[in-house]
């Protein structure tokens, strides 16, 4: 204990400089999480998060008596994390590959410039962009196909259009931490499978592809935590936050981001966050024990 | 990386022979995406100059019927207000970008020294709040009721300026970058350690700061939501949060049809019309369009997360 104090006045600068970062990360980060009893409370605005009468398992009861809202939301998070995250994943490698692979090299950067934008667009302006193409009189999609589709109140084309939108926003960029792998890969590897006769596709499978698993595992494990969690800009601004199509586009995030401006049902949606914040810490501890046991150095923590 | 730079010189007769058919195929679909990707930002910019007329009858067009610089006046109409908005979004983008790099370099720093003991202790602190979050709901209690922050700029900085991911980017880049012997000089020459950090390692983590700086600047100008959250003065608004007000304007609009014609005339330039919205996304997102060119190289080099365990 000694040794430990001494050891930290002699590092008294680091201490310091540690601090401010120290103390953000608590304000924003921590004292939200203590904030999270709320879901056991009554919560009434004028007594505060720790003044409310506790109401003991009272809201996650209305959560269960309410639950077509609850399990709507709970599937689509979870339907477009999946959708998000394996299609996703697997565009960026194989858009990392084929820009790897491509030997007009300044086109090839030209084009990747161009890929990479979307990503830079906020979901505020990204919804006005998507209302030139999708909207019913004005459209870009009904005009040049003749139809007059009103996608913004038929929520089954939502699975589809928010894919599109999400995949458009964010490959390019997702692509390139792939490259940077791909640009670490020895070439005198590929050398030699050429002169052992492999060609290209057997290249890629034997030579490219296990190269860039451990970037993959890093990255699903990093988006495993946030299973439950949603890019809440593309659920509420690209949908125009429409009820009609609530049965397709409504996740947690937008759900709760509604009950806060309306402050309404704050012990539902308490409930609701308290189960999110949990669902996504077994499942990140859960799936790090996983990657741990199959290749450690992997691992996470 | 250098390796296949090394012996540029011997593979260049193989490099001929690879442009074969399979090339342009996949040069092919490599253009297909490309288009995919930047025609919705174009037509951002051609509907701009749209005339209005011409959106209103045959819609939205690539190659519209008729140009008009109507939509840029009408932006430039609400001059005070953008030029507001604009001070705003910038000031919080400057101010937390620097802020955020300096603080969390710092953190990175000491955590990456050796014998420090508390440096266990600080890294686990670092890495909790990416397993366990609080959450909006209470987020948005404690920062309104608790800190009283609502309508306070502090609100568009402070929650996006420390983030673990950022900082473990910069503790790597340090780990793996910057050689320790380079300090354990300074120090020897009788350097102390803020000026060991100030003028030897901050200039060598330039290639690390520039790509989360810019992450962070992107981040920071394109942030709705939590100007949506909180800011409930015009002095405040950033540019984000006057596309989220022309949004629900419209919606207003469209939800309430029996709004009188006469009601409508008499809020004239209020009625935001196709073009002018359009010219509104373009003025809004303009300026990352122009600075992402010149930071683009810095991404590969900066955002290896290859080794973000430590």
């Amino acid at each position: 204990m000694k040794d430990f104090l001494r050891n930290t006045w002699k590092h008294r600068a680091h201490v310091v400089m540690a601090l401010p970062a120290f103390l953000v990360l608590f304000f924003i980060m921590y004292v939200p999480m203590a904030g999270l009893v709320m879901a056991f409370k009554n919560f009434d605005f004028s007594k505060g998060i720790w003044g409310s009468p506790w109401a003991g398992l009272g809201n996650f009861k209305f959560l269960l008596a309410s639950k077509a809202t609850f399990i709507n939301m709970t599937k689509n998070t979870l339907m477009y994390y999946v959708i998000f995250t394996a299609l996703g994943t697997f565009l960026n490698v194989v858009l990392a590959i084929a820009i790897d692979q491509f030997v007009f090299k300044k086109a090839a950067k030209v084009m990747q410039t161009l890929m990479i934008i979307p990503v830079f667009i906020s979901y505020a302006a990204v919804q006005f962009i998507v209302y030139a193409f999708i909207s019913t009189d004005t459209g870009i999609l009904n005009n040049a196909l003749g139809m007059t589709t009103r996608f913004y109140s038929t929520p089954s084309m939502w699975p589809a259009i928010l894919t599109i939108v999400k995949i458009w926003n964010s490959v390019g960029y997702g692509s390139v931490l792939y490259m940077s792998v791909l640009a670490g890969i020895d070439t005198e590897l590929y050398e030699a499978a050429q002169i052992d006769g492999a060609n290209k596709w057997q290249q890629i499978w034997h030579i490219t592809l296990p190269a860039l698993i451990p970037m993959i595992t890093v990255m699903l494990l990093l988006s495993v935590g946030n299973i439950m969690r949603s890019d809440t800009g593309l659920f509420y601004q690209v949908t125009r936050n429409s009820g009609v199509l609530y049965p397709t586009t409504q996740v947690i995030d937008s759900y709760v981001l509604n009950a806060i401006f309306k402050s309404s049902n704050f012990g539902f949606t308490a409930a609701t966050s308290f189960f999110q914040s949990v669902v996504g810490l077994l499942m990140m501890l859960f799936a790090n024990g996983l990657v741990r046991k199959i290749s450690p150095e992997d691992a996470l923590f | 990386m250098s390796k296949r730079k090394g012996n540029a010189a011997d593979l260049a007769p193989s490099k001929m022979e690879k442009k074969g058919p399979g090339q342009y195929v996949l040069g092919f679909f490599l253009l297909l995406y490309t288009l995919f990707c930047a025609l919705p930002v174009l037509l951002v910019f051609i509907a701009a100059f749209t005339d209005e007329k011409a959106i209103t009858q045959n819609g939205f067009s690539f190659f519209p019927e008729k140009w008009s610089l109507n939509g840029v006046n009408a932006v430039l109409r609400y001059g005070k207000q953008l030029l507001t908005s604009y001070g705003i979004t910038i000031f919080i983008t400057v101010a937390g970008t620097a802020l955020g790099l300096l603080i969390m370099s710092m953190f990175a720093y000491s955590i990456s020294r050796r014998d420090f003991r508390l440096s266990k202790f600080l890294s686990i602190y670092l890495l909790i709040p990416m397993l366990f979050n609080g959450g909006q709901l209470s987020g948005y209690i404690i920062f309104t009721s608790y800190y009283g922050l609502k309508d306070s700029l502090w609100l568009l900085i402070l929650p996006l300026c420390v983030t673990t991911m950022n900082v473990i980017i910069l503790r790597t880049y340090i780990a793996n970058s910057i050689p320790n012997e380079l300090m354990e000089a300074a120090k020897i020459d009788g350097a102390g350690e803020y000026r060991t950090f100030f003028q030897i390692t901050l200039p060598l983590l330039k290639p690390s700061l520039a790509a989360v700086g810019f992450m962070m600047a992107t981040a920071y100008w394109n942030d709705w939501q939590n100007a949506l959250l909180y800011i409930t003065t015009d002095a405040k608004k950033p540019l984000q949060l006057l596309l989220v007000n022309i949004q629900k304007s419209i919606e207003f609009l469209l939800n309430n049809s029996n709004v009188p014609a006469s009601a409508r005339a008499a809020m004239g330039g209020n009625i935001p019309q196709y073009s002018s919205t359009m010219a509104t996304v373009l003025v809004v997102i303009g300026p990352i369009m122009v600075a992402y060119p010149f930071f683009q190289k810095y991404f590969v080099k900066g955002l290896t997360v290859g080794s973000v365990k430590g």
